[in-house]
């Protein structure tokens, strides 16, 4: 089987993530940069996949040059090649411009199944896997967190509010990856060391015969406004304490 | 022949009648004979199943120093006496035998080559020293008797069932025979000989005389029949266990003596790294193979003395894991593989296609279950009193660098520290750009802004991220400045030192966060270091080398002990209740770091100071080291509260503590036993800092998590 996982690279969850003074972006020094979570998933059930089918996976990533260690990371979990996009054009492009940029990178190999994460952590979008699926002319699941594979169906779990989804489909199609859809394996030192030498082409948008085009742009970065400080009720009669934290909630909070 | 020979008993002519009355020594020679075969054929047989597998490590360097390992440890049984009862009685047999050994060697040859001194009152002390020695080994037997099969210690078996094998029996029934029957001859002889005119030594072999007085109406012809037939059956059972030595558990007196000559020489839980992860095609042990010929040797040397088990804190807390099955779980598949492997070898020399077939068992996983493997805190509590000298730790840590590294198979907990400290360098995953945060306030400066300073403080990831930690930190920073100390630290270029990742199997990530230390730290020319983690100290001081971090490395308590002493320091603040100080695995087993600390709180005015049960080299850990820290203790009692309940017997209302680790097991555990009202944990620097009486005694540790709630 042909596998394909798209994966992103994204600020750490934890990192100190300051605004550039002119609201263009972010300020990326001091960053470690890793695989955005619900990719690492999309690269989990890719390989999963393939132990299961046989067959390849080639992982697919746009960004600038240190997006390689990302592809890397992908390939030392056991992935077989990568391709890396690095156009400047399509640093931080809108989820259109990436998921075409993704879709001609795709056409060119074959694929019966590929991976994304549901949603990036840095932009939070949640578009790309969706129009991905569109410009190649497939169905997509999203948001699942079970896939089962038989012949040429896919067969994915989604949890809605209150239930769950059983959504079939058939191959190939693009999946977006939920959390709980599988535990990522941790990286072992053979597959670290030969991930070094495992093959990844890097393009520009041109090599796919691709002219970026954005459908929307971040206008402005800012920060989020900074949280108001906590209040404590002094006092020590526990019943006015009580009567005021309702009054507080009342009119100045207004959540009741 | 001489034997045949009449004596004149008078004085001068005192001697031990060896070969009275059984002159038969071309048998006796040709058993001798067969009986030094077998053992030599064992030995053989066995040295080639020591060689037939496992990779070289040199244990033959430094004669000097492994001579005198031998000497203390195996002539003079220092480990073996530190636990009194076990130690004496097995001295007992020791000294026994290893003074009738010579004693019967020096006999015989004099029989046959006539050693001159060897009559006269000479003879009669060395009659007499035999005698109390014969008599020693008795005792030591009996008592070896009455412990393995009526008093049944715990540690003799697993989990309450003796592992009694019959080998046992047969070398305690055999000692004891060789020593009752010595006697009987004796009082044989004695009952004849002390009938003869001149006869009045007899006291000197007050056993066999004194026995001989029970044989009145024995007839002396039966007497000599007797005799003849108890010299045979001594003689028999003698060279009997000689050529069962290589088969039974006496072969101890060899592969136990070769352990202590070969013990390491390095400095204590030294941990060899892995050289080129680059070209290496495996890491870490999944195979007996990937042992060292000495890993698999030391199984060989393990006399299933449970002294390992004893205090092993995962097996008293009802974990898989015993130090001593482990060993012995390793031995039993050396014997199931080694000759597979040497028939494989022959075969493969006699020009056969060399296929070593592939073993039933996988190591790792099934000979050594991985709970087993995973349980272990590293405390070194079985290194340490191990008398044979075994090493357990260093194959622990090389099964786990094979399942960590190879298979990448091991706790998600686990994966996911390995991934915060990939990321963030600390386990927590809390951003890297924090570390510095717990000094605000304290007006302490890094290395950045000012690297003219004596010490770097190296805060570790406790003392910078933990809420509890970062009071520790606090507090020594606060000492170190009103001592007058100069210090920095890194700030955010700081790292986690690698402990848990080295101790956890992940050699990889453990080697590259000490790199970015190293070089941060050569970077700014650092010399001297204070840490407040002993497991940073540990891995510093001892592992940090290894890839050029030579540095000076002190622990606080050390500085703290020091800084009083020279009076840089007043302790001006009297305390109340009782004190007692839990000695962390990584400064007390690792470093002998067991005064400092004591000292230090020894100082405070007023401060009442008592042991647990467990202290100094026998300490109990508190469960946190070798990465438990950050993996679910979920079989069995947890370990900090079992330590917890040592404190509490002791009726401390403080536990003092000189590592952060322990500072949360011991809180926890205090917790748990529902004694935090009563009960504390605090670091000595925090004690220390409170006894100065500059400011309001910093927060107790109840306050930590009222504190952690509001944020
Ligand atoms: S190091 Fe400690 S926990 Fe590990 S086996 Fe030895 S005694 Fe047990
Ligand atoms: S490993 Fe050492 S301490 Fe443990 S049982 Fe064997 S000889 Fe005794």
């Amino acid at each position: 089987m042909n596998i394909v996982a798209c994966v992103k690279q994204v600020p750490d969850t934890e990192a100190l993530i300051k605004v550039k003074a002119d609201g263009s972006g972010i300020e990326e020094g001091g960053i470690k940069w890793v695989m955005s979570p619900y990719d690492e998933f999309g690269v989990e059930e890719a390989l999963k996949t393939k132990e299961k089918f046989g067959g390849e996976v080639t992982i697919v990533s746009i960004g600038p040059a240190r997006t390689m260690e990302t592809v890397r990371t992908a390939l030392a979990m056991g992935a077989e090649k990568g391709i890396h996009i690095d156009d400047p054009a399509l640093y931080n492009a809108d989820a259109y411009a990436t998921a075409s940029a993704l879709a001609a990178a795709i056409k060119g190999i074959p694929h019966d199944i590929i991976f994304c994460g549901m949603r990036a952590i840095d932009d939070d979008s949640g578009q790309v896997g969706s129009i991905l699926a569109e410009l190649l002319g497939l169905p997509s699941v999203t948001v699942i967190t079970k896939l089962d594979i038989e012949g040429s169906t896919a067969k994915a779990i989604k949890p809605i509010e209150g239930a769950q989804l059983l959504i079939e489909t058939s191959l190939p199609c693009v999946i977006t990856a939920q959390k709980g859809l599988n535990e990522p394996r941790y990286a072992s030192l053979p597959g670290i060391m030969k991930a070094k030498k495992k093959p990844v082409e890097v393009k520009k948008a041109a090599d796919l015969g691709l002219t970026v085009e954005q459908k929307s742009t971040v206008a402005k970065m800012s920060p989020p406004p900074a949280r108001p400080p906590g209040k404590i009720i002094q006092g020590d009669d526990p019943a006015a304490k009580a009567a005021e934290v309702i009054r507080l909630l009342r009119e100045e909070a207004k959540v009741i | 022949m001489a034997h045949g020979a009449q004596h004149v008993y008078t004085v001068g002519h005192e001697g031990r009648e060896v070969f009275w009355n059984a002159p038969y020594e071309l048998i006796l020679f040709a058993f001798t004979a067969v009986a030094l075969a077998i053992f030599a054929y064992g030995l053989f047989r066995r040295w080639q199943l020591w060689k037939a597998l496992g990779k070289p490590e040199d244990r033959m360097d430094n004669t000097g120093e492994r001579v005198k390992s031998l000497i203390v440890n195996g002539l003079f049984q220092v480990k073996t006496f530190r636990d009194v009862y076990p130690g004496v009685m097995h001295a007992l047999i020791f000294f026994g035998f290893f003074v009738l050994i010579w004693g019967a060697a020096i006999d015989a040859t004099q029989f046959h080559i006539g050693l001159p001194f060897f009559h006269g009152p000479f003879y009669l002390w060395f009659s007499l020293i035999m005698e109390i020695f014969g008599l020693a080994v008795l005792l030591g037997i009996v008592i070896a008797m009455y412990r393995r099969y009526i008093e049944k210690p715990d540690r003799l078996g697993y989990r309450g069932t003796p592992d009694n094998r019959a080998d046992d029996a047969i070398v305690l029934v055999g000692i004891g025979a060789i020593i009752v029957t010595g006697f009987i001859i004796e009082a044989l002889r004695l009952h004849v000989n002390v009938n003869v005119d001149g006869f009045t030594w007899g006291a000197w072999s007050f056993v066999g005389y004194g026995l001989s007085k029970t044989l009145t109406g024995v007839g002396y012809d039966t007497a000599r029949i007797l005799h003849k037939w108890m010299w045979w059956i001594h003689t028999f059972i003698a060279l009997g266990l000689i050529a069962y030595i290589p088969w039974s558990r006496l072969l101890h007196i060899i592969t136990s003596a070769a352990n202590q000559y070969m013990i390491s020489l390095k400095p204590k839980g030294y941990l060899e790294p892995i050289a080129d992860f680059e070209n290496a095609e495996s890491f870490g042990v999944g195979q007996l193979e990937d042992f060292t010929w000495k890993q698999i040797f030391d199984s060989d040397a393990c006399t299933r003395c449970g002294r390992c088990q004893d205090g092993c804190p995962a097996y008293l807390t009802g974990k898989p894991l015993s130090p001593k099955k482990v060993i012995q779980d390793l031995k039993t598949y050396w014997l199931e593989r080694a000759p597979v492997v040497l028939a494989a070898k022959k075969a493969a020399a006699e020009g056969e296609d060399p296929v070593i077939p592939e073993p039933e068992k996988m190591m790792v996983g099934e000979v050594i279950d991985l709970h087993e493997l995973w349980a272990c805190t590293n405390c070194m509590y079985c290194m340490e009193h191990c008398p044979v000298c075994i090493e357990h730790i260093p194959k622990i840590i090389g099964m786990r660098q094979y399942k960590v590294l190879m298979e990448a198979d091991f706790a998600p907990e686990l994966q996911l520290t390995y991934r915060n400290m990939e990321n963030n360098s600390n386990p927590w995953g809390i951003g890297a750009h924090l570390r510095q945060d717990w000094a605000a306030g304290v007006g302490v400066k890094t290395l950045a802004e000012d690297s003219d300073v004596e010490y770097l403080f190296y805060v570790g990831c406790s003392g910078s991220f933990d809420d509890r930690g970062k009071k520790v930190a606090i507090a020594l920073a606060k000492i170190l400045k009103e001592a007058g100390v100069r210090f920095g630290v890194l700030g955010a270029e700081e790292g986690c030192c690698g402990d848990s990742a080295m101790r956890g199997g992940n050699e990889y990530l453990y080697q590259i966060m000490a790199q970015t230390n190293i070089e941060v730290m050569n970077g700014y020319g650092v010399k001297k270091i204070i840490t407040m983690c002993p497991h940073g100290y540990n891995a510093i001081k001892k592992d940090y080398p290894h890839f050029g971090g030579n540095f000076e490395v002190y622990h606080h308590t050390e500085i703290l002990a020091d800084l009083i002493a020279q009076g840089k320091i007043r302790l001006k603040q009297s305390v109340q209740g009782t004190f007692t100080y839990h000695d962390s695995c990584f400064l007390g087993r690792y470093n002998d770091i067991y005064d400092q600390p004591r000292n230090a709180l020894k100082a405070v005015p007023g401060l009442n100071l008592v042991e647990m049960s467990s202290n100094h080299a026998k300490s109990f850990c508190c469960g946190a080291g070798g990465a438990r820290m950050w993996m679910e203790e979920d079989i069995g009692e947890r370990i900090n509260d079992v330590r917890a309940d040592q404190a509490i017997a002791a009726n401390a209302s403080t536990i003092a503590v000189g590592c952060p680790f322990c500072l949360t097991m011991m809180a926890d555990g205090i917790k748990d036993r529902g004694k935090e009202e009563t009960m504390e944990a605090l670091d000595i620097a925090e004690i220390i800092w409170d006894a100065m009486g500059l400011e309001e005694a910093t927060a107790s540790a109840e306050e930590a998590p009222k504190e952690a709630a509001a944020e």
